[in-house]
C-alpha cells in the first residue's frame, strides 16, 4: 500500500451496557470490526436498520458516552504525522482535531441546527471555535462557500425553520465541511430527502470530496446511493462486518448471501418481476444467534453455520467476506494447492 | 405584517375580552349576595365616625353605582362601567375621604417595585443556575446549588419570611423592621439607597423561594435540552462549553419560562399579601389586608379590578415580547 491508512479500526467492540433494576443488558452493536480506510477514498458502510452502522460511526469518530462503552479494540487516525488514538482523546485533543480535520454529518441532520439561532451565527460559532476570526470574515467565507452549494446569501439571515428540509441538509453539510476536513463522516445524509434533492446532495458530497481531497465515510442503507458514491463498500450485519470490497465487486460478484440479498433489493429498470424478499428481520443484538448471525435467515444455511462463527477471510484484491461457503472453498484451495505444486 | 395580523391583533382582542368578562363578573357577583352591601357598609361606617350629610350622600352614591340596585340591571351596569372607565371608585371607607384611586395609586408603585424586581431577579437567577446545573449535573458546585435550593423549596413562605425577619432585624439588627423608605421621595442617592435598604429583606424573602422554584423547572428543561440533536452536534464540533450552555441550552429553555414569567408578574397586582404584612411594607397587599379587615368594599373592589386589568395586561405584554425571543413566532 502506498500510503498509511487515514483511519484504521482493529477488532473494535462497542456495546451498549445498561443496568435497570439489577438486570444487566448488553447490546453488542459493534462486535469485532476491523477496517482500514485510505486517504481520499469514499468508503461506504451498508446494512439494514439496527445493524450498528451509526454506532460504528460514533466509535470511529471517538464520540461515545454511556451506555455506549468501548469494550475492546482500537481506532487510530493518521493524517500523515503517524497514528493517533481516536478513542482516548481528552477534551483538548478532541477540540484540536474536530472540524479542522475530522468532521461529522449526523443522522437526521435536518434537526441539528439550533432553532433559535440564525444560520450565520451558527456558522460563526462553529468556524470561530476552530479558526478564530472576526464575524465579518466568517460571513464572507460562508457566503462564498454557500454559493457553491446553490444556497443564496439570504440563508445566513434565516432561522432553521424558514428553510426546507433539503436546504437544512445542505446547510449542515456545509457547516461540517467548510474548514476542509481531511476525514468526513456522514450518517445517512440522503435519507428522508426526495429523489431530486437526494441527487443534488450526492453531487455535493462528491464535489467536496474531490475539491478538498477529503476522505468520506458514508453510511447509508440505500444501495443505490452507495453505488453512486462509494469507492469501496463494507456490509454490516448484526454488529459484524460480513463483506467488504470495491463497489464494482460488491455489485457484480458479491460473495456473502446477505450482500446478495441487499443488492437484490436494489430496483433496476429492467426488473419488473416481484423480487423474492428475505424472510425475517435482523436479530436483536442483546442476544444474537450463535454461529453465523445470519443463519436464521440464510437460504444456504448449513449445520456448521448454527454453531461455528465464520471467519472473515481475504480473497483476491482485498475482497473480504465471512461465510462458511467461502471458508470451505478457501480451505479446499489451500489443501489442493500443495497437490498442484 | 402577518405578525401583526396573525399574532398581535388576536392578542389585543383577547386582552379586551378578558378585561370585559372580568369587569362584568365583578359587577355581577355582589348582586348575587343576599345581603345588601350598601346598607351594611353604611351602617358600619356611620357606627365608627360621624359624617357630614354631603359626605354620606357622596358615599352612598358611589356605593349605589358600584353595587347599587338602583334602576334596571342595564342602567346599573352602564353606571358601573362609567365609574370603572373614569377610574373613580369613590372614597375608601376606612380612610374616608381619601379616594380609592389615590390610595391604590400610592400603594401600587411600592408593590410593583418590590415584586417586579424580585420576580425578575429570581427568574433570571433560577434560569441561569438551573441551566448550568442541568448542563453540568456532575460538577460539585451544581450539586451544592441543587441541594440547597431543593431543600429550601418546600419550606412555607411565611416561615422563610419570619426567619429572615428575626435574624436580620432582631438578632442582627441590620435591616429595618417596617416601612418602605426614609425621607421624602426624591431622586437623591440617599432616598434611593433607603429604598434598597428597606426593600432588601422583603425582596430577599421573595427571591429565595421563587429562585428555587425556577431552578427546579429550569434544570429539568436543561437536562432534556442537553440531549437534543443540536446540543449534541455543537458538542461533537467541540464548541466551547460556555457558548453551548448559554446560546444553545439556556436560550432554548427560556422559551417556556417566559410564558411562566407572565403569570408570576401578573400576580404582582394582587400584592404580596404576606410579604407586605410581615415586613410592614406599604404596598397593595397591605392595603388589601386593611380593606378586608375594615370591610372597605370600595377598596376591595378597586384592588380586584386592578388585578383583572393588571393580569391581562402583564400577559399581553409578555405575549407581545415573546416573538422577540422565539424566531419561530416572529417569522412564519
Ligand atoms: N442508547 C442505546 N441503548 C441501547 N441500545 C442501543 C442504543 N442506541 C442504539 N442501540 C441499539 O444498538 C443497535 C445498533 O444501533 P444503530 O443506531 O447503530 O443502528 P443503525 O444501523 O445506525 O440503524 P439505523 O439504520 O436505523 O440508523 C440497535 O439494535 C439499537 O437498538
Ligand atoms: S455462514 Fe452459513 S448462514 Fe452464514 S451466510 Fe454463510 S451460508 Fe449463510
Ligand atoms: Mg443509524
Amino acid at each position: 500500500m502506498a500510503q498509511p491508512p487515514i483511519l484504521e479500526a482493529r477488532d473494535l467492540k462497542a456495546y451498549y451496557i445498561t443496568e435497570a433494576f439489577g438486570v444487566r443488558r448488553t447490546v453488542k452493536a459493534v462486535d469485532g470490526v476491523s477496517l482500514s480506510i485510505q486517504p481520499g477514498e469514499i468508503y461506504g458502510i451498508a446494512g439494514e436498520s439496527g445493524c450498528g452502522k451509526s454506532t460504528l460511526l460514533k466509535m470511529l469518530l471517538g464520540e461515545f458516552e454511556p451506555p455506549l462503552t468501548p469494550v475492546e479494540g482500537t481506532v487510530a487516525y493518521d493524517f500523515g504525522e503517524g497514528p493517533s488514538d481516536a478513542l482516548g482523546m481528552d477534551e483538548a485533543e478532541v477540540a484540536s482535531i474536530r472540524w479542522s480535520r475530522v468532521s461529522y454529518v449526523p443522522q437526521g441532520s435536518m434537526h441539528v441546527l439550533n432553532p433559535v439561532r440564525r444560520i450565520g451565527d451558527t456558522f460563526h460559532d462553529f468556524i470561530s471555535t476552530h479558526r478564530p476570526m472576526p464575524r465579518r470574515q466568517t460571513n464572507e467565507m460562508v457566503k462564498a462557500y454557500l454559493a457553491e452549494f446553490g444556497l443564496r446569501e439570504g440563508v445566513l439571515q434565516s432561522f432553521p425553520h424558514q428553510l426546507s428540509g433539503g436546504m437544512r441538509q445542505r446547510v449542515t453539510i456545509a457547516l461540517a465541511t467548510i474548514l476542509s476536513p481531511k476525514l468526513i463522516f456522514a450518517d445517512e445524509p440522503t435519507t428522508a430527502l426526495d429523489v431530486v434533492v437526494q441527487r443534488s446532495v450526492i453531487q455535493l458530497l462528491k464535489r467536496i470530496q474531490r475539491d478538498h481531497g477529503s476522505t468520506l465515510v458514508l453510511i447509508t442503507h440505500d444501495m443505490g446511493v452507495q453505488a453512486n458514491l462509494a469507492d469501496r463498500i463494507a456490509v454490516l450485519y448484526a454488529g459484524k462486518l460480513v463483506e467488504e470490497a470495491d463497489t464494482r465487486t460488491i455489485f457484480k460478484a458479491p460473495r456473502h448471501p446477505y450482500t446478495q440479498h441487499l443488492i437484490g433489493s436494489l430496483p433496476t429498470l429492467e426488473d419488473k418481476v416481484a423480487r423474492q424478499s428475505l424472510p425475517g428481520r435482523p436479530p436483536a443484538l442483546d442476544d444474537p444467534p450463535t454461529g453465523c448471525r445470519f443463519h436464521p435467515r440464510c437460504p444456504y444455511a448449513m449445520d456448521i453455520c448454527k454453531s461455528v462463527e465464520p471467519p472473515l477471510v481475504t480473497l483476491e484484491d482485498g475482497h473480504r467476506a465471512a461465510c462458511h461457503l467461502i471458508t470451505d472453498e478457501a480451505d479446499h484451495a489451500a489443501h489442493s494447492r500443495p497437490a498442484l505444486a | 405584517m402577518t405578525l401583526l395580523k396573525e399574532y398581535i391583533v388576536p392578542r389585543l382582542i383577547q386582552w379586551a375580552i378578558v378585561i370585559f368578562i372580568g369587569v362584568s363578573l365583578t359587577f355581577l357577583i355582589p348582586r348575587m349576595s343576599p345581603i345588601n352591601p350598601i346598607d351594611q357598609a353604611m351602617g358600619r361606617l356611620t357606627a365608627f365616625q360621624t359624617l357630614s350629610p354631603e359626605a354620606t350622600l357622596a358615599l352612598r352614591q358611589s356605593l349605589m353605582d358600584l353595587y347599587g340596585l338602583e334602576g334596571n340591571l342595564l342602567t346599573q351596569y352602564l353606571n358601573f362601567w362609567g365609574r370603572v372607565l373614569r377610574g373613580d371608585l369613590g372614597p375608601s371607607f376606612s380612610a374616608f375621604p381619601t379616594t380609592v384611586a389615590d390610595m391604590i395609586g400610592s400603594g401600587i408603585w411600592w408593590t410593583i417595585g418590590l415584586l417586579g424586581l424580585s420576580t425578575i431577579i429570581a427568574w433570571t437567577l433560577g434560569l441561569v443556575l438551573g441551566g448550568l446545573a442541568g448542563y453540568f449535573p456532575d460538577r460539585w458546585w451544581s450539586k451544592a446549588v441543587e441541594n440547597t435550593l431543593v431543600s429550601i423549596y418546600p419550606i412555607p413562605y411565611y416561615i422563610v419570611a419570619f426567619i429572615l425577619l428575626m435574624l436580620f432585624t432582631y438578632y442582627l439588627p441590620i435591616f429595618p423592621l417596617v416601612g418602605g423608605s426614609r425621607g421624602t421621595a426624591s431622586f437623591s442617592w440617599s432616598y434611593i439607597g433607603s429604598l434598597v435598604y428597606y426593600g432588601f429583606l422583603p425582596a430577599l424573602s421573595l427571591v429565595i423561594g421563587a429562585t428555587a422554584f425556577r431552578f427546579i423547572m429550569s434544570k429539568a428543561l436543561a437536562s432534556t435540552e442537553r440531549s437534543s440533536d443540536y446540543v449534541r452536534f455543537a458538542e461533537i464540533a467541540a464548541l466551547p462549553k460556555r457558548r453551548i450552555v448559554f446560546r444553545y441550552v439556556i436560550r432554548n429553555t427560556m422559551l417556556p419560562q417566559v410564558t411562566d414569567l407572565a403569570l408570576s408578574l401578573a400576580a404582582i397586582f394582587e400584592g404580596a399579601l404576606i410579604t407586605e404584612v410581615v415586613f410592614g411594607y406599604p404596598g397593595l397587599g397591605y392595603l388589601l389586608l386593611n380593606a378586608i379587615n375594615a370591610s372597605d368594599y370600595n377598596m376591595i373592589m378597586g384592588i380586584t379590578l386592578l388585578s383583572i386589568v393588571g393580569i391581562a395586561t402583564a400577559s399581553l405584554l409578555v405575549d407581545l415580547c415573546y416573538p422577540l425571543i422565539d424566531p419561530r413566532v416572529r417569522y412564519r
